[in-house]
């Protein structure tokens, strides 16, 4: 026997359409301690790169949360194992799933008088990068005080296909491109065991899945740890101004059923219609789509919206002001399972004030 | 009296601890603070003064004194403590199991969650018993029947557990992860808050169960009240109050007692008098007639007090002294003016 009651609330968790994707205050320079999650393979270099992190002369107190083992023990950083505990919710939602280890260790964290400048979370080879990014977004006194900085994969050059090309079961997501997928960043490590043509298949096999994301390359994971952490990786513009050229790259090397689709458009979006649409993408098509990051141009509203979405879960806030020579533009990008270029743009012209200015 | 705005309430004491409190004990004639990075913190109950102070390497969660305050339990990430009064003597049990809560069920029993399962320990520290490992990390405990019964709260489920047997007497399962458990007095009505930002109801007659949902947030606090007829719960901006008397909070709404942005503790007077205390992130805490008024009332504070640093711990000392733990060290004992109002 089930009772039902009335909620006391309206209910959030069909929030995709309305609540999260409305566009809200700016929360700039917010405070919120960033954090970064590191994903790949067993044997890619994540140990290297994490006692990298945590020797280096930085300056910054970080708090280190392994999923694996490690015999670190490094002064003015805290290390913490986790075992993995993945929680779905009752409403059967896989973009609800979230990782409870990360609630329960974050929330100790941050019931600390002193605070982290930083804090470093590295997952298990096999992991699924969704719940992880998720609980970001889900749990809010995680979000209120937690800010997800960068998902930041590390790939071996030397064995990186293999992992893409294995085979899985029907219904089972290859773990390789999956974490390419959710990437901000990802540092092709061993460069200098495999050869140039090796690295230039491996890139090009990278960017069929994920065509925005920065790729750095390195030996023995030596890299500047600048372009790792801290890097505001959501701040979109800025990615998009190194390379905007990826928007509309169609060609791909190889099929792969893992994709991005990018569309840059001119012009100026109906905020309601907007709204209505992404909502309604994210609802039908959101365990399919991996990321999606955006800047748009509201009309009548002098600020850049920025968003940017793990699955089903949208965050969107006003940026920067529009520059006065500045073309307003729309700029979006979605990586994900069986995308449909021409679909995905279709709807985006019909969010467009300005009729005719669409591809 | 540092920052307190009802002139009329008068401060007891008033000391500083040299960490964040996450957690207040008070049995007896002793108040247990327990820091976040490791230290517990005995105080005199009447005048505030450190009496005693003992460490768990590797920080605190919980702490609770036993009913007659000769011995402490405390749980942290990497373990547990007990702590004997007569002599001193401190048992650190270093397991790198996470603990999040102890519980005592009498003088003798303690119950502590400890990595996938639940401990009871004696007095000093001795394993009585323990559970089987459950799907997730234990996030809370609860006795039922006078102590014979722990239930016990974790991902997926909500276990109840006797000592003869390691499999469950009684199993209360769920999908989702289960933060905080009530359990009413009258033993009738066990309730979960959840990650799901619901609060979930079994009646323990027949296992017949009840979701409220359409929390706003996780529930992660909350609690029935002596009678076992009012269950109170964050989640909310507002403290919610759900009735339990009669056939239960079916169909019913709640009251809603709005003071905080965001609820940090919220702990019933002990009694009957519906007098709940509420504590805010802001700093702020509040006491309330939380039972008067109507179903859907929205009701205001009968006194709000403003402490300065987020309320990071709240817990009555008897029905006279209400000890709240500031995060920025702080630790007060206000005085009500009488047993019986606010």
């Amino acid at each position: 026997m089930t009772w039902e009651t009335a909620p006391p609330y309206q209910k959030e968790s069909d929030l995709m359409s309305e609540s999260t994707s409305a566009p809200q205050p700016a929360d700039a320079g917010d405070g919120r301690v960033p954090v970064t999650v590191l994903t790949g393979f067993l044997g890619s270099g994540k140990t290297t790169l994490v006692n990298r992190i945590l020797t280096e002369q930085h300056g910054l107190r970080i708090a280190v949360i392994e999923n694996e083992f490690g015999e670190v023990g490094i002064d003015d950083a805290l290390v913490l194992d986790a075992e993995e505990e993945i929680f779905e919710m009752n409403n059967g939602c896989i973009c609800c799933t979230v990782r409870g280890d990360l609630i329960r260790i974050l929330g100790a964290l941050m019931r600390k008088r002193d605070r982290f400048d930083h804090i470093l979370i590295e997952t298990t080879g096999l992991a699924d990068p969704a719940p992880v990014a998720q609980t970001f977004f889900m749990d809010d006194e995680i979000a209120a005080q937690l800010r997800l900085d960068a998902i930041v994969t590390l790939v071996d050059a030397a064995h990186v296909l293999r992992h893409l090309d294995e085979e899985k079961p029907e219904g089972v997501e290859n773990e390789a491109v999956e974490q390419i997928a959710f990437a901000d960043r990802v540092v092709l490590n061993k460069t200098d065991l495999v050869r140039q043509e090796t690295i230039d298949e491996v890139v090009s096999r990278i960017r069929a899945v994920n065509a925005p994301v920065e790729i750095i390359p390195a030996r023995h994971a030596e890299i500047d740890l600048r372009r790792v952490l801290d890097v505001g990786a959501f701040d979109l513009d800025r990615v998009l101004k190194d390379d905007p050229a990826f928007l509309t790259e169609t060609e791909h090397q190889h099929d792969s059923t893992v994709t991005s689709v990018g569309i840059d458009v001119p012009g100026e979006v109906d905020e309601d219609r907007l709204n209505r649409w992404l909502g309604n993408l994210l609802r039908t098509r959101g365990a399919d789509i991996f990321r999606s990051k955006g800047i748009l141009a509201i009309e009548g509203e002098p600020r850049q919206y920025v968003f940017q979405g793990v699955h089903m879960l949208l965050d969107g806030e006003f940026g920067r002001d529009w520059r006065e020579n500045e073309a307003r533009r729309n700029r979006l990008v979605f990586i994900g399972r069986n995308l449909d270029r021409e679909a995905l743009e279709r709807a985006f012209a019909d969010c467009l004030t300005t009729v005719g200015t669409a591809a | 009296m540092s920052g307190i705005t009802s002139a009329d309430l008068d401060t007891a004491w008033d000391v500083a601890v040299d960490d964040a409190p996450v957690a207040l004990s008070a049995q007896g004639d002793l108040v247990a603070v327990a820091g976040a990075e490791g230290t517990v913190w005995v105080l005199d109950m009447a005048t505030g003064a450190t009496t005693r102070a003992l460490d768990l390497p590797g920080g605190l969660l919980d702490v609770a004194l036993a009913p007659d305050a000769r011995h402490l339990a405390a749980a942290g990430p990497f373990g547990h403590a007990l702590w004997r009064r007569d002599d001193g003597l401190t048992t650190v049990s270093d397991t790198g199991a996470w603990s999040s809560r102890a519980t005592w069920a009498d003088e003798g029993r303690v119950a502590i969650t400890s990595g996938r399962r639940a401990l009871v320990l004696d007095s000093d520290g001795g394993e009585l018993w323990s559970t089987e490992p459950a799907a997730s990390t234990v996030t809370d405990v609860a006795w039922m029947r006078n102590g014979r019964r722990l239930a016990v709260a974790a991902y997926g489920a909500v276990r109840c557990y006797e000592r003869h047997s390691r499999t469950p007497v009684v199993t209360y399962p769920y999908v989702g992860s289960h933060l905080a458990l009530a359990i009413s007095s009258t033993g009738r009505w066990i309730c979960s808050g959840n990650q799901d930002a619901s609060i979930h109801i079994w009646r323990t007659r027949d296992g017949s169960e009840l979701t409220m949902s359409g929390y706003p947030e996780k529930v992660s606090r909350l609690a029935f009240d002596d009678t076992g007829t009012w269950l109170a719960a964050d989640g909310a901006p507002d403290v919610t109050v759900w009735d339990f008397s009669g056939k239960g909070p079916a169909g019913t709404a709640p009251r809603s007692l709005s003071a905080h942005e965001t609820i940090t503790a919220l702990t019933w007077r002990p009694g009957s008098a519906g007098h709940l205390a509420s504590g805010g992130h802001d700093g702020t805490i509040a006491l309330w007639h939380a039972t008067s008024g109507l179903p859907k009332a929205r009701l205001r504070p009968a006194r709000t007090m403003d402490g300065g640093a987020a309320v990071t711990a709240l817990t009555w000392a008897g029905r006279d002294l209400l000890i709240a733990a500031h995060r920025d060290g702080r630790v007060r004992a206000h005085r009500l003016p009488h047993r019986a109002r606010l």
